[in-house]
């Protein structure tokens, strides 16, 4: 009897479980299968609910701070390489014949370029998050000054005389100019579009400044990226050299002899629609070249080939006889080789028309690619040793240097930079997010339209076949884990439908990330992609007195006339912090008649003075035209009763928005707010 | 060879020393004088005769006409329109900055950047600009102000910051402003109907100049204040502050106001249209001709059937020098100097005159 009892007891039991197993593993399914949109995505918790952690515990316990070396230099006896740690905040000192990591000198936030004084007495290294340069004594190891001039320090050059010091203002987009003797500012210049990188021509004459963004351009047509030409002696613009359909201008360097001016660059065929990708030629990567002399011309070369593209081309070296060229693609792992005296031979027997064509010709880089050597994850800054024989690549998402032979065009070895020794997830992910590899003949990563996992400002024909309908202004994808839906038409109701089915569907025409891959690359963006500090227009949490106002402007319930605004038309209804999104599909008003019918997903404000063009389309390329020119009749906020100068306030203001962990308090306080209003209303 | 150096040097030093001085030893005046007039037209490469605003610029010189912005340089003209990015044909106003030799350009449609070969255009809709009529533009360090007729303002190149000063935030009447200049760490706003506004770099504090009196058709007490409330230009240079109306001149030392009309100095009309001191010489270009002004003596230049003449006034003592050549025309609106050349703008050609003196 007691064993009958048992019996029932247990298969009771079991069978309470073995039914809540398979209606758990149901849930479960249907759970995996909503978030992925797939119905064969294993069910694996761990992925979503531990590796997605960000600020607390467990998100410490499963990510690392690495390295990832981005530029480095070298001593003039080529016994030692500088390599920026862009994650780990220093720079590493490496002897290169030893392959041991010899010091570490810790400097600001998220640093980006070194340079060295011609005496070797001092090092100065931009800290592009932290909107200063330190000046390092390299005897002692110890920063002995701090120069503050624009937003985003980035690329830097000495003058000639080492009297002053250039440097290139990524996020304001300006070049500040240091009296190296008063350690100060003595003038900024206005550069292009997220300027990163600068060169000097050999007799110190001129600089050369590349950018990556396009200049405003007007809507629907192909984008336009300013090279900045200043002249050392009176420290002025001299020019800006328009380059028609290229952008993501990373690098620039100048031959020895001062002959050519040489930039990476990339060609997008943004307004075509991007499921031709599968016909290749939609994404080209290549370098522009501006003849140094009179009436000297200006060139695009592709470097990829028919069926093999090159991605994401960075870092860009010039052999000490100017004979090579070295390009890192850090899309592709692969550094490409080119022969200088080559591309002189074709641009002195090519007209001009010749040149157009060659722009988009996969064939021609056959002429002047002489070798193409692999590298380990996502290859960046490089730099030749003196002598030209070797060839140093910052492997950013591997934490070594590459050290390849130049004759022989191979790797002979790799130093580590003492980074963690493990691969995370997120790390994974981001190897993932920086890689080519699962495009349709490696056109671009997701990295190429969201470089710094942000956004490229171009707007996309991404849904469709047909030309010119639903454009879609790429967004950011930085801190977007709590705001879902994503897609601007919010069809997206997770990151890994975006980024798994949907992607393989409609970008990359090849087989989908794998779901070990699309676990990682969801782990990184979800927990790795920290916007810059605002440092910009809001350094420290305090307004100016025109974002005070501007701010009020936001929060405001009447009009200027007394009414009280609908509540559907208040900023804060549709853009409460601290993400400043309700996630909600809304009307603004702004559908164009290319567009199928729908609402938009409202977006966050995070970061938004970084984010132009705006509105779905990106037809507003500054934040002033979504009211002036895109709100005739109030549906986007009421607006129109504003005065000018009531407008210039609310821009300011959201202009200082930063991230949003620094309105969790607001957050709290617009709640209560809310809810008392609600309640007084009842 | 060494010794006729010496004495050339010598002979030199004693021609300006006796120059320099009157015979009881007190010093002569700076005032400059101009001749040898030219005048450009069309016909010399100018788009239009209607030339608005002159601004040199080391070797160069920017020129703003009815039909769009014109570069002198190596004796030759090249226009620019709004095909190559000129917010609107109309180009009332310029300055260049010091800082970055940018140019800045006043327009009837908004306001350019023109810099490195390219313009950057900034209007009301697309930037935080006040209103796109451009009256008037002046560099100040980082600060690009400009005087609309939907308020003053300043543009902060650095911080991409927008301020506009209206009758709202401002001691103003009215929007509407004419001209702006910079001094002594302050920015003066000519005003219509609300005299002069001064707004301390430091403070961010305005104060206001108007017409004591309040009387728009005389200046009932003279030297209480600015002549008239009806601004239309200002110019601060070593300590002075030069306000135009079309009802007179003021001049305001920090401390004194003094008015001047064409009745009772050498003025040659109070309908002033524009003022710019150079050093301690202020000019004015009024519908009446060019005057110029050291606070002692007055000289005028005027075209003239036969050529041009120049008008002297001291002391209520005037005399008339006739010349060969003048200006282009008696409406002068602008006015500028390049080295030992003026540059003047007139609402028919463009006058270059050269220092004689």
């Amino acid at each position: 009897m007691i064993r009958i009892k048992s019996i029932l007891i247990f298969g009771s039991i079991a069978l309470v479980i073995a039914v809540g197993l398979i209606i758990g593993h149901r849930a479960a399914r249907a759970h995996v299968k909503y978030m992925t949109a797939v119905d064969d995505h294993p069910i694996t918790c761990w992925n979503c609910h531990v590796y997605t952690q960000k600020d607390n515990f467990i998100a410490k316990m499963m990510n690392e701070t690495y390295v990832s070396p981005y530029n480095l230099t070298i001593s003039q006896d080529g016994n030692t390489l500088y390599v920026v740690g862009q994650e780990s905040n220093e720079v590493v000192l490496v002897d290169p014949a030893s392959e041991r990591v010899i010091d570490k000198i810790a400097v600001g936030e998220r640093p980006h370029t070194i340079i060295l004084s011609k005496d070797e007495q001092t090092a100065y290294v931009s800290n592009q998050w932290a909107d200063n340069i330190y000046l390092i004594d390299l005897g002692n190891k110890q920063v002995f000054d701090t120069l503050t001039g624009g937003s985003g320090p980035a690329g830097m050059v000495l003058s000639q005389e080492e009297d002053y010091l250039w440097c290139v203002n990524s996020y304001s987009s300006d070049i500040s100019v240091f009296d190296l003797d008063t350690h100060k500012e003595r003038r900024r210049l206005k550069a292009g579009n997220n300027p990163v990188s600068a060169a000097l021509a050999p007799d110190g004459s001129e600089l050369y400044v590349s950018s990556r963004r396009s200049i405003p351009v007007p809507h629907m047509t192909s984008p336009i990226t300013e090279m900045t030409v200043a002249g050392t002696k009176y420290q002025r613009v001299t020019d800006r050299k328009m380059w028609k359909d290229a952008y993501i201008m990373e690098n620039v360097r100048v031959t020895p002899s001062g002959d050519l001016a040489i930039s990476t660059l990339i060609r997008p065929k943004n307004l075509i629609p991007a499921v031709q990708i599968e016909r290749g030629w939609m994404m080209t990567h290549g370098i522009g070249i501006i003849e140094r002399k009179e009436n000297g011309r200006m060139i695009q070369l592709i470097l990829d080939e028919p069926n093999a593209y090159y991605a994401d081309p960075f870092g860009l070296v010039i052999s000490p006889d100017g004979k090579r060229a070295y390009v890192s693609h850090s899309g592709v792992n692969m550094i490409t080789a080119i022969d200088l005296d080559e591309i002189r031979k074709l641009l002195e027997e090519s007209t001009d028309e010749q040149l157009a064509i060659y722009a988009n010709h996969l064939g021609i880089s056959s002429r002047y690619v002489i070798g193409r050597i692999p590298t380990g994850a996502n290859p960046k800054g490089m730099v030749l040793s003196p002598d030209g024989s070797k060839l140093y690549v910052a492997e950013r998402l591997n934490d070594r240097i590459a050290i390849i032979n130049t004759q022989t065009l191979v790797t002979e070895k790799t130093i580590g930079l003492e980074g963690p020794k493990r691969r995370t997830v997120a790390r994974h992910g981001r190897q993932v997010l920086t890689n080519a590899k699962g495009t349709f003949q490696n056109q671009y990563a997701c990295y190429t339209c969201h470089p710094d996992v942000h956004e490229d400002g171009l707007v996309y024909n991404m849904a469709g076949t047909d030309m010119g309908r639903n454009l879609a202004n790429v967004q950011t994808l930085r801190d977007i884990g709590d705001i879902p839906p994503y897609k601007w038409n919010g069809k997206n109701q997770t990151i890994y439908k975006q980024d798994g089915m949907r992607f393989s569907t409609i970008l990359t025409r090849s087989e989908a990330f794998s779901h070990k891959e699309l676990d990682a690359l969801v782990a990184y963006i979800i927990t790795g992609n920290k916007n810059p500090p605002n440092l910009r227009f809001n350094p420290n949490g305090e307004l100016t007195a025109a974002q005070e106002r501007g701010k009020e402007v936001f929060y405001r319930d009447f009009d200027n006339f007394g009414n009280e605004i609908p509540v559907e038309n208040r900023c804060y209804t549709c853009h409460p912090p601290p993400y400043f999104t309700n996630l909600e599909m809304t009307d603004v008003g702004t559908l164009a008649d290319s567009d199928d019918p729908m609402k938009f997903d409202v977006p966050q404000l995070n970061n938004i003075y970084e984010s132009a063009p705006y509105l779905h389309d990106g037809k507003a390329p500054t934040l002033e035209e979504i009211w002036t020119m895109f709100n005739d009749d109030d549906e986007h906020g009421v607006a129109n009763d504003m005065m000018k100068d009531q407008l210039n306030d609310l821009v300011e203001y959201l202009k200082s928005i930063g991230d949003a962990k620094n309105y969790m308090d607001e957050a709290m306080v617009y709640e209560a707010s809310v809810s008392k209003k609600n309640r007084s209303k009842k | 060879m060494k010794k006729t150096w010496i004495i050339a040097g010598l002979g030199l030093l004693m021609t300006l020393m006796l120059q320099a001085t009157e015979p009881d030893g007190k010093k002569t005046s700076t005032m400059p004088e101009y001749g040898k007039w030219e005048t450009f037209t069309t016909k010399n490469g100018l788009p239009a005769n209607k030339i608005y605003c002159v601004r040199a610029d080391g070797d160069r010189v920017w020129i703003g006409t009815s039909h769009g912005l014109v570069l002198y340089e190596n004796d030759e003209f090249r226009t620019f329109t709004v095909e190559d990015g000129l917010a609107h044909p109309g180009v009332l106003s310029l300055d260049v900055s010091e800082l970055t030799g940018d140019v800045w350009i006043g327009t009837l449609g908004g306001m350019n950047r023109y810099s490195g070969g390219q313009f950057t255009t900034f209007t009301q809709f697309n930037s935080g600009l006040a209103n796109d009529v451009i009256y008037s533009v002046v560099c100040d360090g980082k600060d690009v102000w400009c005087a609309t007729g939907g308020g003053a303002g300043h543009y902060n190149t650095y911080t991409e910051e927008w301020a506009i000063y209206t009758e709202r935030n401002a001691p103003m009447h009215e929007p509407w402003t004419y001209s702006v200049c910079a001094g002594d760490n302050k920015v003066f706003i000519a005003a219509w109907g609300g005299g002069v506004i001064e707004y301390q770099n430091e403070t961010g504090s305005f104060r206001d100049y108007i017409d004591p009196d309040g009387e728009m058709e005389i200046d009932l007490f003279p030297d209480d204040g600015v002549v008239h409330d009806i601004t239309t230009a200002v110019s601060h240079a070593n300590g002075i502050l030069w306000v135009a109306t079309y009802f007179g001149l003021s001049r305001y030392d920090g401390t004194h106001w003094k008015g001047y009309f064409d009745h009772d100095s050498g003025l040659s009309s109070n309908f002033i249209n524009f003022v710019k001191a150079n050093g301690d010489v202020a000019f004015f270009c009024t519908d009446e001709g060019l005057t110029s002004f050291n606070s002692e003596e007055w000289i005028t230049y005027k075209t003239t059937e036969t050529g041009g003449e120049r008008v002297y006034w001291k002391d209520g003592n005037s005399s008339t020098k006739t010349d060969a050549t003048g200006i282009a025309h008696n409406f002068t609106i602008g006015v500028d100097f390049q080295g030992d050349h003026i540059w003047v703008a007139t609402s028919y050609g463009l006058s270059r005159g050269t220092r004689i003196n």
